[in-house]
Order: structure tokens, then C-alpha cells, then sequence
């Protein structure tokens, strides 16, 4: 009975052992990050020097109307681009399973290739193509669809599109695959016995699909909010700095402007952080939530 | 059949709607690999027919924007990133899941907990601290914070599940020692979870963007995609040569994904189990 004791003992020390690497990164690149942000947020910095000012970062914060604005914008990415997205995803991954059988290989393949960019690649990539004088304008020019060019980046709702079109393009694919893999878990006898009672394809899409599908769309859902939260690399390069004029802004690019660009205030930036944090912590909490009743009928 | 031809028209739909998505997410691939042979004002314009100024874009890609030093930096980071990562998160999974304890469970509660942080909360009290131990500007900069990562303690953790604890015991009853267990047994019979973490600690490095940008101060510590952003700053941008380094910089997880197409996907499918 002792010897098993000691046995035992020894398994315990040696699951720590196995965990004593990752707890050593995690409390130096996460939990001392955390906890160090406790202390700036109470901080003002002007120059290399900082003061005690209380929570008078988030009274600033109040003031902000570039602050305010950028967040709206991540809102409204979220809101227009996450919908949208997901629901070309889950028209593509079931076109893609009912619709064809010859070449879905390939296709699935095709429409998942912009996954494999980075966001950078994408961004670049974008800001070429969309240019004033770009390939994009130049089709449409052709085309006769538009008569003067469209300013995708210096027009501050058409750089807000184009925004959203870059991502589009990147997480679709990504997304789509997801779908089809829950497409192919629904037993195929459902859709035949749908079919023998005479509903029909659109039908079958709203009765049967989507209700079964509604894990993993809030699953895309999740990771795509809190996606569109930390949007930062798009802005940056493909619609440069946020602009035109702030028009995409976000609340991380703004916040890394203000900490490492503009007047490097790292407590003024700490304290936005937290708003993103506290907002993606509600979101992620209402998702889990719904994701967790889903789960429980 | 029936089922087919009284849709279509719907099908009819569905086939051009495929089509279209093929033609728009493959389009830009063609046209950065056609624009590494153009000259800028065709890479601009898109043409589709290959030109000849395929040499003097890769020269001055090479030359003038130091490609070959940002490649290898980026491919240095990576790989380095991969095989530290594999170890530590690696082992991390194993103890967590096959020596279990209620300390060691919350203790991975409190982990998964932080997935939530988003990544501008921490760099700004990182950024302070690699520039206290005076770090900045170095590629451990870079490589130390990306190791650890919770999702792929998470994801190895569900794929350790599967492999059957009676294994593990019958090596024990034959004196083989845990380390042993773990080395000789458990990840030899592994390989397709570390190659999906591998897939994924690798992506997650190579394309890189907030953390490298804020850490590097140099032009010789740039990675692939600091190089790129700052291309797109300078006043007037060399698109051909730009083009060459969109390529480059895809090049190796095109690759990556081609060639391991099912733990490349099984790594982003990990996370939905």
C-alpha cells in the first residue's frame, strides 16, 4: 500500500514535470503581461517619464471620438462581414455537396486556396488590385458597369468595402470547409425522406441544413467576432494606417498607434486594451452560451 | 437522378455561383505569379500574358530588398518556433492528459481561459519587458512568446485522449520508464498530431505580423511580412519585385498545404471536436 503511494507521488511529480516547461512561458508571456498591465493602466506617460493619474486613462477614454470611432468600425466589420461570410460559406459548401460530383475535389480545393495566404499577403495583394488605376477599377471601367473609378482606398466608405472584401476573400474558403464537414455528418436518409414528403431543395436548406449546421456555424461565428475585434494587419497596409482619415480605423491599430507611434502612451493604450479585452470577453461569453444551450437539447 | 433534373435550374445556379467563387479565389494567385514577370505599370493594369521582366524583378527583389536575409529570418523563426513549440506544448498535453490531477485541471481551466486575451492586450507590458532585458530588435524576441501556445497544448491534448492508457500501463508493468513511455511509445504513434501542430505553429509564425513589427527595429532582423509592410510605406512601390516577395513569401505553405492537404486541415479541424 506504501509502495503504491510512493508510486502515485512519483506520477504526480512527473505530470508537473511535463507541465513545468509551458507554465514557465506562460507566466512570463501571459500571466506577468497581465499582471504588469495592472500597473500601467493606472499610469500616465509623457515621454520616458510617467505619473500616477488613477483611472483618468479611461476618462480620456470617454473624450476620444477616434477611440469611439474605431471601435464603431470594428462593430460594423463584424457585423456586415461575419454574416455575410458565413452565409457564402454555407451556400458554397452546400452547392458544393449537392450540387456537383465530378470535380469537388478540385473546386473545394480552388476555394479554399485563399486560406494559405497571410493577412499581409492578402493586404498587399488587395492594395494592388484596387488602386485607382488598378485591375479592379479597370474591369469595371471596361465592363461599362461603373463610369468613373472607385476610390477602394481613399474613399472612406468604399476603403471600409474593401476592407471587408479582403476578408471575405481570405476566410471564406476557410469557413466553407468547416460547413462541409458538418454537411457530411447529416445522414443522407433525411434529405430522401424529405424528398419523398415533396420538399424541396430551398426547403430542405432552411428545414434540414441549417438547423443541423447550427454548432458549427456559431462555432465560425465565434472565432470570426472575435476575429473582426483584433483586425489589425488589413488596416494597417491594405487601407494604410487606418485611413482615409481614420475611415478604418480600428481599436487595435489605434491602440498600437498610440503605444508605439504616435506619443507612445502605454498606459493610455493599456487601458483601450482592456476595453477590447472586456468586449471580446462578452462577446465569447454570449456565443458560448448560446453555443452551450445548442448543445444541451 | 430525378432528384437532380427537377432542380435544374437551381443547379444551373449553384454551378455558376461554384464557378464564379473558383475563378475569383484562384484569380489573384495567377495574376501574382504572372506579375513577377511584368513590368509595374502591367502589374498594376493585371495582364494575364506573361512578360519579360522576370530577371530585373528578381534582382532587385534580391538586391535591393534583401530577399534571400528576410526568407531565411522568416524560415529561421519558424522552424525554430516548431521545434521548441512541439517540445513544450507537446509535453504540456501529455502530462495534462495522462496524469491527471485536480491541481493540474484548473490549472489548464485558468489556460484556456486566456484564449479569450486578444494579442494587442499583452504586447504593450511585453514590449516593456523585452526592452528592459534588452531584447528588442533580436529574433528570440520573436521566437519566445510564440512557443507556448495554449490552443496546441488544447488540440494535442483532445488527440492524446484517443491513445489507450492500457498501452501506456503494459510498458510500466514492463519497466519502461515514463520518459521512455512518452519518447519510445506514445509519439511515435503520434506522428499525425505533430504534423498538425507543426502545420499550425509554423503558419502561425511565418505569417506573423503585430508582435514582428513592434520587436524589430532593423532592416536586417526584418521576416518576410515586416518586409512587405514596409515596402508598401515607401513612396513609390517596385510592384514587380513586390510580386516576387508575395511569391516567395507563399511559396512554402502552398507547398505545405498541397502536400499535406489532410493534417493541414485536420489542424484547423481540431478545434471544432
Amino acid at each position: 500500500m506504501e509502495k503504491r503511494g510512493i508510486y502515485q507521488r512519483y506520477l504526480n511529480r512527473f505530470g508537473w514535470a511535463c507541465v513545468a516547461p509551458s507554465m514557465i512561458f506562460f507566466s512570463l508571456f501571459m500571466l506577468y503581461p497581465i499582471l504588469s498591465s495592472l500597473y500601467y493602466v493606472t499610469r500616465k506617460w509623457k515621454g520616458m517619464a510617467n505619473t500616477f493619474i488613477g483611472l483618468g486613462n479611461f476618462a480620456r477614454m470617454a473624450q476620444d471620438k477616434v477611440f469611439q470611432d474605431a471601435l464603431g468600425h470594428n462593430f460594423i466589420f463584424m457585423v456586415i462581414q461575419v454574416p455575410l461570410m458565413i452565409l457564402l460559406a454555407l451556400l458554397l459548401a452546400t452547392f458544393l455537396n449537392q450540387g456537383i460530383r465530378r470535380f469537388r475535389g478540385p473546386v473545394r480545393l480552388a476555394i479554399f486556396l485563399p486560406a494559405v495566404t497571410s493577412l499581409v499577403v492578402v493586404s498587399v495583394l488587395f492594395r494592388v488590385l484596387l488602386q485607382s488605376n488598378g485591375l479592379l477599377n479597370n474591369v469595371l471601367l471596361n465592363a461599362r458597369l461603373i463610369a468613373s473609378p472607385i476610390g477602394w482606398l481613399n474613399d472612406a466608405f468604399w476603403a471600409k468595402v474593401t476592407i471587408i472584401l479582403a476578408m471575405t476573400w481570405r476566410w471564406t474558403g476557410y469557413n466553407m470547409v468547416f460547413f462541409l464537414v458538418g454537411l457530411q455528418s447529416i445522414d443522407p436518409e433525411i434529405y430522401e425522406a424529405a424528398e419523398v414528403d415533396g420538399a424541396r431543395k430551398f426547403r430542405q436548406f432552411f428545414a434540414i441544413t441549417l438547423p443541423l449546421l447550427v454548432p458549427v456555424i456559431l462555432f465560425s461565428a465565434v472565432t470570426s467576432t472575435s476575429g473582426t475585434m483584433q483586425l489589425f494587419d488589413e488596416p494597417n497596409i491594405l487601407t494604410w494606417q487606418g485611413g482615409p482619415a481614420n475611415a478604418t480605423m480600428t481599436a487595435a491599430l489605434y491602440i498600437y498607434r498610440q503605444a508605439f507611434f504616435v506619443n507612445a502612451d502605454f498606459g493610455y493604450a493599456t487601458a483601450m486594451s482592456y476595453v477590447v479585452v472586456i468586449i471580446s470577453g462578452i462577446f465569447a461569453m454570449v456565443q458560448m452560451r448560446l453555443l452551450g444551450e445548442r448543445r444541451a437539447k | 437522378m430525378s432528384m437532380v433534373r427537377n432542380w435544374s435550374t437551381g443547379r444551373v445556379v449553384a454551378l455558376a455561383i461554384l464557378a464564379c467563387a473558383v475563378v475569383v479565389s484562384v484569380f489573384p494567385f495567377l495574376w501574382m505569379i504572372v506579375g513577377m514577370t511584368l513590368n509595374p505599370n502591367d502589374v498594376l493594369r493585371g495582364t494575364l500574358i506573361p512578360g519579360r521582366e522576370f530577371v530585373s524583378n528578381w534582382v532587385k527583389a534580391t538586391e535591393n530588398y534583401n530577399l534571400p536575409l528576410f526568407f531565411f529570418n522568416s524560415l529561421k523563426i519558424a522552424l525554430l518556433t516548431v521545434v521548441f513549440g512541439l517540445m513544450v506544448n507537446g509535453l504540456a498535453a501529455f502530462g495534462f492528459e495522462k496524469y491527471q490531477s485536480k491541481a493540474r485541471d484548473k490549472v489548464f481551466g485558468i489556460l484556456l481561459l486566456t484564449l479569450i486575451i486578444p494579442q494587442i492586450a499583452l504586447v504593450i507590458p511585453m514590449f516593456r519587458m523585452f526592452a528592459f532585458l534588452q531584447l528588442l530588435d533580436t529574433h528570440a524576441a520573436i521566437i519566445l512568446p510564440s512557443i507556448m501556445s495554449v490552443f496546441i497544448i488544447f488540440f494535442m491534448r483532445q488527440n492524446f485522449k484517443m491513445f489507450p492508457s492500457e498501452i501506456i500501463e503494459a510498458a510500466r508493468v514492463d519497466g519502461a520508464s515514463e520518459f521512455m513511455v512518452l519518447l519510445r511509445i506514445v509519439t511515435p504513434s503520434m506522428q499525425a498530431t505533430f504534423a498538425s501542430a507543426s502545420i499550425y505553429l509554423f503558419l502561425g509564425q511565418w505569417n506573423a505580423y503585430l508582435w514582428p513589427l513592434i520587436t524589430v527595429l532593423t532592416d536586417l532582423k526584418k521576416t518576410l511580412p515586416i518586409a512587405m509592410s514596409s515596402m508598401m510605406n515607401a513612396y513609390t512601390i517596385e510592384y514587380g519585385a513586390l510580386m516576387v516577395i508575395v511569391c516567395i513569401s507563399v511559396l512554402p505553405v502552398l507547398v505545405l498545404f498541397l502536400t499535406m492537404q489532410k493534417q493541414f486541415v485536420a489542424g484547423l479541424l481540431g478545434s471544432v471536436k
